[in-house]
């Protein structure tokens, strides 16, 4: 078929006249529905903000419930806090007691004492009389202990609180090991307390002398003491 | 026969795809212009029919139709007077009067065909 001009013109005004319809049929449409609101309409939008109010009274809800969530965090962290502070201060006293327990190596300022036997025996003598005896030892460490050492060792062997020194002939027996003379006994503690109360008159030192006893006693800026161990060696 | 048809259609489509909008308070108009288009549509399919086609006529028509329908609106709105209203009023009158003519010519043309079957 051949393509006519009027053919050409009406489709032309056709043109225009569907995109006026179609134009305007949407206008009228988008009036429609802005203008005109419905019953259903109206049910719709009350259901939506009861929704709405429900899900915020939830929220309320749940954002209390949070609340008091927070509030009992706070609470044991709080309470942790607490904990580790407690825990803190019992670790350092632990420790403090282990310095003192002997199961743990300690160094700090203190004082040698060195017993020696005595060097002259004379003839007849009963030489037992002449050489350093447990007792000796264990005054010794009383003095220091009164006087506030707060950690002692003897030939490097540390004394703890069930300590025991055995006198064995010549030799004395500390937690079953064997020291000689001369005896080392170290104490850490203040030197120059320690010092004097070892000096007393008529005191430690006095009695150690009267009993042929070579006591030699001297400060020391730093003393360091291995851990107790009783199955040493 | 088909092509204005298919310019139907792609009116239509352009109509419905194409994001172009026009004011609100310029909707009047646009039904107006409808009107005037659907009117002078079926005067050109009447006068069609009636053998007394005229392209210039039918072309002219349509856009003065248009443009007359729609300048009346809004002179009716600045000036307070419902105009528009007249123009809906000629506008659906001739429409009427179109569409009964060409249903009347319809008639007597199947009507004719009728006859000339039985005839046969």
């Amino acid at each position: 078929m051949k393509v006519k001009g009027n053919h050409v013109i009406l489709s032309f005004v056709l043109i225009i006249t569907g995109f006026i319809v179609a134009l305007s049929y949407q206008f009228a449409n988008e009036g429609q529905n802005s203008q005109v609101i419905t019953e259903r309409q109206w049910n719709k939008e009350d259901e939506l903000r009861n929704q709405v109010l429900f899900e915020q009274s939830l929220n309320r809800n749940l954002s209390e419930e949070l609340r008091a969530i927070q509030a009992e965090i706070n609470t044991i962290e709080e309470e942790i806090a607490y904990q580790e502070r407690a825990y803190f201060n019992l670790v350092e006293d632990l420790d403090k007691l282990r310095m003192v327990t002997g199961s743990v190596g300690v160094k700090g300022p203190g004082i040698e004492v060195t017993l020696s036997d005595a060097d002259y025996v004379p003839d007849g003598e009963n030489p037992n009389f002449y050489i350093v005896h447990e007792g000796h030892i264990q005054k010794v460490i009383h003095e220091l202990l009164v006087t506030q050492a707060e950690a002692i060792a003897i030939n490097g062997q540390r004394i703890s609180h069930q300590s025991y020194i055995q006198c064995v002939g010549p030799v004395i027996r500390i937690d079953g090991n064997t020291s000689f003379a001369p005896f080392v006994i170290t104490a850490i503690g203040d030197p120059d307390k320690l010092h004097d109360s070892l000096h007393l008159p008529g005191g430690v030192r006095d009695q150690l002398l009267s009993d042929q006893v070579e006591v030699k006693i001297e400060k020391k800026e730093l003393i360091i003491m291995d851990p107790f161990l009783s199955e040493r060696g | 026969m088909w092509l204005p048809f298919v310019g139907l259609v792609i009116g239509l489509l352009l109509g419905f795809w194409t994001e172009f909008r026009i004011p609100e308070i310029y909707s009047n108009y646009l039904s107006i212009a409808v009107l005037a288009a659907l009117d002078t549509l079926f005067g050109g399919i009447r006068a069609h029919l009636q053998n007394t086609f005229e392209e210039k006529v039918f072309v002219t028509g349509f856009f003065s139709n248009i443009l007359l329908a729609a300048g009346l609106a809004f002179l009716g709105v600045h000036l307070g007077v419902d105009l528009y209203l007249a123009a809906i009023f000629a506008f659906g009158v001739r429409l009427f009067n179109n569409i009964a003519v060409i249903r009347r010519i319809l008639l007597s043309k199947w009507t004719a065909k009728q006859d000339r079957q039985t005839e046969n």
